[in-house]
C-alpha cells in the first residue's frame, strides 16, 4: 500500500503562524475546509488578485513563499472574511501576521517605509495622526479647507470646549520610554533605514 | 445581551476625532451629559496605536504595552469602563485586553518594558480589564440609554432618508460581542429610531467595508475609492440624504473623499455623512457649530440644516457665518 510521510516539519509555517502573538488562541487555521467565503466576501479579492482562500491554504501546505507574495499587501484588515467563516479561522488575523514575517525577513519593509512618520508622530505627541507623507496627497485630493483644519484645529477644538489633544509632556516621555524598552524605537530606525 | 455600565466611564480619546471631526467628542459630552452617563476624559491617555498597528508600522507587544498603561489610567481614576468614539480603538484594546488575560508570557514581558520605563506603579495584573464586560462602543452606551434619549429629541429629523454605515472593527473582529446585528448590523438603525427616524435599514453592501483599509487609501489608492464608490453607488440607488458613521476613519474615507469620487464617475451622490453622536445631538437641539463642529467636514451639512424647519437663532447664524469665513481665509 502506497503511503504519504508527514515530514516531521511538514507544518513549521503553520506552527510559526499560531506562535505568533496577534494569533487569537482560538484561532481556527486547522479547521479551514477551503470554502472560499472569504474570498467570496473580500473587498480586496474584488478588486485584486489577492485571495484569501489560497493564502490559507499556502500556510497549511507549509509554502513559506507566501510570506512574499506581493498580494498578502491588498488586504484591508476589515475582518469580513473573519465574521463569515463558518470555521472559526481569521484570514485577516493570519494575513497580518504573514506581512510582519515579511518585514522580519527584511522584504516587507519597503511596504511600510511610508508609513513611518506616523511613528515619530507618536513618540513626539502621544498620538498618532495621517503620515505627514501623505498630507500633501490629501491636500490635493480633498482641496485646500483640509490644510485650513489642520491650521486651525486647536482654535476649532477650543470652540467645541475641548482642550489640547496632544498629551502632557510627562505622559509623552512615559509613552516614549515604552516604547523603547518594547523595541519599537530600534524597529522604527530599522525601517526608516530602508528609506530610499 | 451583555451588561452596559452608565457610570465610572473613561470616554477614550481617539486621533482622527481629535484631529478630523473634534465634534464627535464634544456630541458624545454633550449627549452623555443629559442621558446621566458619569464618564471622565483624561489628558494622559495616549492613542491607541490603531492606524499604526494596521499600517503594519507597530508591532503587537508595543501597541499591548500601551494599552496595559492606558488600563492603568482608567482604574487609577475610578473609571475602568472604557467608552470609545473609534471602531479601531475598540478592536485594538479588546484584543490587547485578551492577550494580556490570557497570555502570562506576553503579560510578563508587558510589566518588564513598564518597569523598565520606571512605571512599576503600572503593572497588568491578570484581569484588570475585562475586554467584555468594561470595554464599550459609545454607540452601545447610548443604545443602553435609548429611551432617555427618546424622551429628550427636540428636532424632527424625520424627513430624511438616512441609512447606515457600521463600522468593520465594531461588528466583525471580536464578533460575539457585538450587539444588535453582525451580518445584518442595527446597532445605529435603533439609535436612529431612538430619535424617531426611521431609517432604510437592509441595503445591499450595507456591510461592506468603507474601503479605507489603512494602507490602501494612500498606497492603492484607485482600488480603496473603488470600494467606497460601489458603496456610494448603492446608497445613491436607494435615494439615501443622509449616512450614519460610528467611526472617524469610515468618515473620513466617505466625508473627504465623496467630492473627489464624484468628479472621477462625473456624477453627484449629495450624501450628507454624520456620526451616530452628531446625529443624536442634533435631534436633541445641539449648536451644530458649537457641538457637532461641522465646520470640519467636507461635504457641508448647511443645506442639511436649511432643510430643517427648526431654528436656530439669528445670534448663531451669524456666529457661523463667521466661523466659515475664517475657515474659508
Amino acid at each position: 500500500m502506497k503511503t504519504i510521510k508527514l515530514q516531521d516539519n511538514s507544518l513549521k509555517l503553520v506552527k510559526d503562524v499560531l506562535k505568533d502573538l496577534k494569533a487569537s488562541p482560538d484561532l481556527g487555521i486547522y479547521k479551514c475546509v477551503q470554502c472560499g467565503m472569504c474570498t467570496s466576501v473580500c473587498p480586496g479579492a474584488s478588486q485584486t488578485e489577492y485571495d484569501p482562500r489560497d493564502m490559507i491554504r499556502r500556510v497549511l501546505e507549509d509554502d513559506e513563499t507566501v510570506i512574499d507574495d506581493e498580494d498578502i499587501w491588498n488586504c484591508f484588515s476589515c475582518y469580513t472574511c473573519n465574521s463569515i467563516c463558518p470555521s472559526g479561522n481569521n484570514a485577516s488575523e493570519i494575513n497580518q501576521i504573514l506581512r510582519q514575517m515579511s518585514i522580519d525577513k527584511g522584504e516587507g519593509i519597503q511596504k511600510i517605509v511610508s508609513f513611518a512618520a506616523y511613528g515619530d508622530s507618536f513618540m513626539e505627541l502621544g498620538v498618532g495622526s495621517i503620515p505627514n507623507t501623505f498630507f500633501d496627497v490629501m491636500v490635493k485630493d480633498v482641496g485646500p479647507e483640509y490644510m485650513n483644519l489642520k491650521l486651525n484645529i486647536e482654535d476649532i477644538r477650543a470652540d467645541l470646549g475641548l482642550g489640547s489633544y496632544i498629551l502632557p509632556e510627562e505622559a509623552i516621555n512615559e509613552v516614549e520610554s515604552i516604547l523603547d524598552n518594547s523595541g519599537f524605537k530600534n524597529r522604527l530606525k530599522r525601517i526608516k533605514r530602508c528609506k530610499k | 445581551m451583555k451588561f452596559i455600565p452608565d457610570k465610572d466611564i473613561l470616554l477614550f480619546k481617539s486621533c482622527l476625532v481629535n484631529v478630523e471631526y473634534p465634534g464627535i467628542e464634544s456630541s458624545t459630552s454633550y449627549i452623555f451629559d443629559r442621558i446621566d452617563v458619569e464618564y471622565y476624559i483624561d489628558e494622559r491617555q495616549s492613542c491607541c496605536t490603531g492606524l499604526g498597528h494596521y499600517y503594519d508600522l507597530f508591532d503587537q507587544l508595543s501597541t499591548t504595552a500601551l494599552a496595559a498603561r492606558n488600563f492603568q489610567i482608567a482604574a487609577e481614576t475610578g473609571h475602568k469602563n472604557i467608552a470609545v468614539m473609534c471602531a479601531t480603538c475598540y478592536a485594538i484594546l479588546k484584543k490587547s485586553a485578551k492577550i494580556l488575560n490570557q497570555n502570562e508570557e506576553a503579560r510578563n514581558k508587558v510589566n518588564k518594558i513598564l518597569d523598565d520605563s520606571n512605571l512599576e506603579k503600572m503593572e497588568y495584573n491578570t484581569n484588570d480589564m475585562d475586554p467584555v464586560k468594561n470595554i464599550f462602543h459609545v454607540a452601545e452606551i447610548f443604545f443602553n440609554k435609548r429611551d432617555k434619549i427618546s424622551s429628550l429629541v427636540k428636532v424632527d429629523l424625520s424627513g430624511f432618508r438616512v441609512a447606515t454605515h457600521h463600522a468593520c472593527h465594531y461588528c466583525k473582529v471580536h464578533y460575539n460581542d457585538t450587539i444588535e446585528g453582525v451580518r445584518d448590523p442595527n446597532l445605529i438603525d435603533s439609535l436612529a429610531a431612538a430619535v424617531g427616524v426611521e431609517t432604510i435599514g437592509w441595503y445591499d453592501h450595507k456591510r461592506v467595508t468603507c474601503g479605507a483599509g489603512f494602507r490602501q487609501r494612500f498606497t492603492n489608492k484607485e482600488v480603496s475609492l473603488a470600494i467606497t464608490a460601489e458603496k456610494l453607488q448603492v446608497l445613491k440607488e436607494n435615494e439615501v440624504e443622509i449616512l450614519l458613521h460610528m467611526c472617524p476613519n469610515c468618515q473620513m474615507q466617505f466625508d473627504r473623499y465623496q467630492p473627489y469620487i464624484e468628479k472621477k464617475l462625473e456624477t453627484e451622490f449629495n450624501i450628507f455623512h454624520l456620526n451616530i453622536s452628531q446625529f443624536i445631538a442634533l435631534a436633541l437641539g445641539a449648536d451644530p457649530y458649537k457641538v457637532l463642529g461641522i465646520q470640519t467636514h467636507t461635504v457641508p451639512i448647511e443645506p442639511l440644516l436649511k432643510r430643517l424647519k427648526q431654528q436656530f437663532n439669528i445670534e448663531d447664524q451669524k456666529e457661523n457665518v463667521k466661523v466659515e469665513k475664517s475657515l474659508k481665509n
